[in-house]
């Protein structure tokens, strides 16, 4: 088990008062899995995120995270434009305090395993929309986090350019063996990239379904051809209520 | 070397055009000599028409390495409008000095009032003569660069204070707008009883000037980093002191960039502030002396090298941004 939510509820508080955000919210992401959460926008979805990060605490409930750490990955890519795109994968590096030679060199194979080779000096001004958001997958993996924690990655992306990066994202975190949590209003995305959607509903967030998805081979594109995608879209659409 | 460059510096050598080629990151550029035309890059090759449309074509199957005449006539453009910006503010200087000069000698103007080009430039040639010329713009000029450093080392740390604790910010937020609605110089007599005379009172009243402005526009370019920047290094476990070294700092460097530019202008006036108040040397302290004792050509003279040290010192802390910005990528 590598991340397990069980009852967890969160409220946030500002000055005009106080909202839920997530209510008892029960599910959990085995070792290597990739699990898609979609919820209406505004339920709450970044919420989740942030509680499985560890950045808040649960106003109540448990989470579990089984070893290893955890990597975040944005909306935007955030990429620092004055660093290099080699520079901005050692970021994690220096914060975590494990800037070694070592370290750096094994993020640095991995941006070449996965094509930035001829991009590492560079600046990310440079760069194309997917390429940026590639060295921003690179700089999550660079401190060799066992779970990734999506957050709507491909939301700031062109509908073209999305499609490329979200078959790019997924090839990459599954080759590379991680387990992933991402966060999508998108269900054609969820269902495409995940091996289990969890539905959750309108704020305060509850889970109203889960859904083990194994048609396709585990590829995105194979997943878009499939027969059975419009089935499982049609269940999920309902769910969400729209 | 590509191909078609190897063609081109063969037509070169066959023409007898001298011919350099260099590459440097990446980048190639060339250099040819037509009759007595140097030809650098691609950017000036119209020196001699046939020839050099010969070596273009050749070029022109390289994009990267020479441009089409459209491209060329419109770099000329460009080039020729901001050569036309220049000449015009040169002949409005122009005009108007020889307009001044004019007006006194045939008497339109009394130039014991207004002075005159010609005596503004002997009294400096005066001044220089006797040796305090360059006294009184060297006191001048360490009292506003000492300020000026002052006022921008202590504000950039105490807007880095401020960022740090939200507490401290609130608590001192009025304060400092209270300070800074406050002209300075109401504080005057208190600065010369405290600091006395010399010019440790003219250099506090110019870090006084520049210090709440350095302090405010630093502070805002903190606060206006990017959240999601924030938000993906506190994921990573970030502390306060990461944040500020590793993200807040360097994205807010052309805001503090600015802020120097803002703060040059304040310290020139602090400084000169300072000096009217009280000093007994100095340009401020020349323009002073000149109107008591109706010297117009000393306070113009004065004015005159006050123009030109302010716009020079904006002028390296300008180009100093664009190094800075250019460096940082």
């Amino acid at each position: 088990m590598s991340l397990k939510f069980t009852d967890v509820s969160y409220t946030y508080h500002t000055v005009s008062g106080e909202t839920d955000a997530v209510s008892g919210l029960t599910f959990s992401v085995d070792e290597g899995q990739f699990v898609a959460v979609i919820g209406p926008s505004g339920c709450g979805k970044s919420t989740i995120l942030s509680l499985a990060a560890g950045l808040i605490s649960p106003t109540r409930g448990r989470i579990e995270r089984g070893g290893g750490q955890f990597g975040y990955m944005l909306q935007t890519d955030a990429l620092f434009e004055w660093r290099t795109v080699e520079q901005n994968i050692f970021l994690p590096l220096e914060i975590k305090k494990k800037n070694t030679p070592e370290m750096r060199k094994n993020a640095v194979e991995l941006a070449k395993k996965y094509g930035l080779e001829d991009f590492l000096k560079k600046s990310p001004a440079q760069l194309s929309g997917g390429m940026r958001q590639r060295v921003a997958l690179i700089r999550t993996l660079a401190a060799q986090p066992q779970t990734l924690l999506l957050d709507e990655p491909f939301s700031a992306l062109d509908y073209q350019t999305r499609l490329a990066v979200c078959d790019d994202v997924h090839d990459i975190i599954k080759s590379e063996k991680k387990t992933a949590l991402l966060v999508t209003h998108d269900i054609s995305e969820a269902i495409a990239l995940s091996d289990k959607v969890v539905v959750l509903s309108a704020r305060p967030a509850r889970v109203v379904g889960e859904h083990i998805i194994d048609f396709g081979g585990g590829s995105p594109k194979k997943r878009r051809e499939s027969s059975r995608f419009a089935a499982v879209f049609e269940v999920l659409r309902q769910e969400l209520g729209i | 070397m590509p191909e078609s460059f190897k063609l081109a510096r063969q037509y070169a050598a066959n023409n007898k055009i001298y011919f350099k080629y260099g590459q440097k990151n990446r980048r190639i550029s060339f250099k040819f000599q037509i009759g007595g035309t140097i030809c650098r890059n691609y950017l000036c090759m119209g020196g001699a028409p046939p020839l050099c449309e010969a070596v273009r074509n050749t070029l022109m199957k390289h994009k990267k390495y020479a441009c089409s005449l459209q491209h060329e006539q419109y770099l000329k453009k460009i080039r020729r409008n901001k050569l036309i910006v220049h000449a015009v503010r040169a002949a409005i200087l122009l005009g108007l000095v020889g307009l001044w000069e004019l007006c006194a000698q045939v008497g339109v103007f009394d130039p014991f009032i207004t002075s005159s080009p010609s005596r503004v430039a002997s009294t400096i040639a005066d001044l220089a003569a006797a040796g305090t010329l360059f006294y009184h713009i060297g006191i001048t000029l360490m009292e506003t660069v000492a300020g000026f450093f002052i006022a921008v080392v202590l504000g950039y740390a105490i807007a880095v204070a401020l960022w740090l604790n939200e507490h401290i910010r609130a608590v001192f937020e009025p304060y400092i707008v209270v300070l800074n609605a406050l002209p300075k110089i109401a504080l005057g007599p208190l600065i010369i009883i405290w600091m006395g005379t010399g010019y440790t009172a003219i250099i506090f009243m110019t870090v006084l000037v520049s210090i709440i402005v350095c302090i405010m526009n630093v502070l805002a370019g903190f606060v206006a980093v990017d959240k999601t920047k924030q938000l993906l290094l506190r994921s990573m476990g970030a502390n306060k002191f990461a944040m500020l070294v590793k993200l807040v700092m360097p994205a807010s460097l052309p805001a503090f960039m600015n802020t120097l530019k803002v703060a040059v202008g304040l310290a020139w006036i602090g400084s000169i502030m300072g000096e009217y108040i009280v000093s007994r040397a100095g340009l401020g302290y020349l323009i002073v002396y000149g109107g008591q004792v109706f010297k117009l050509d000393l306070v113009m003279a004065a004015t005159f090298i006050l123009c030109l040290l302010a716009g020079g010192m904006y002028a390296i802390v300008a180009i100093i941004e664009k190094i800075v910005i250019k460096r940082r990528g």
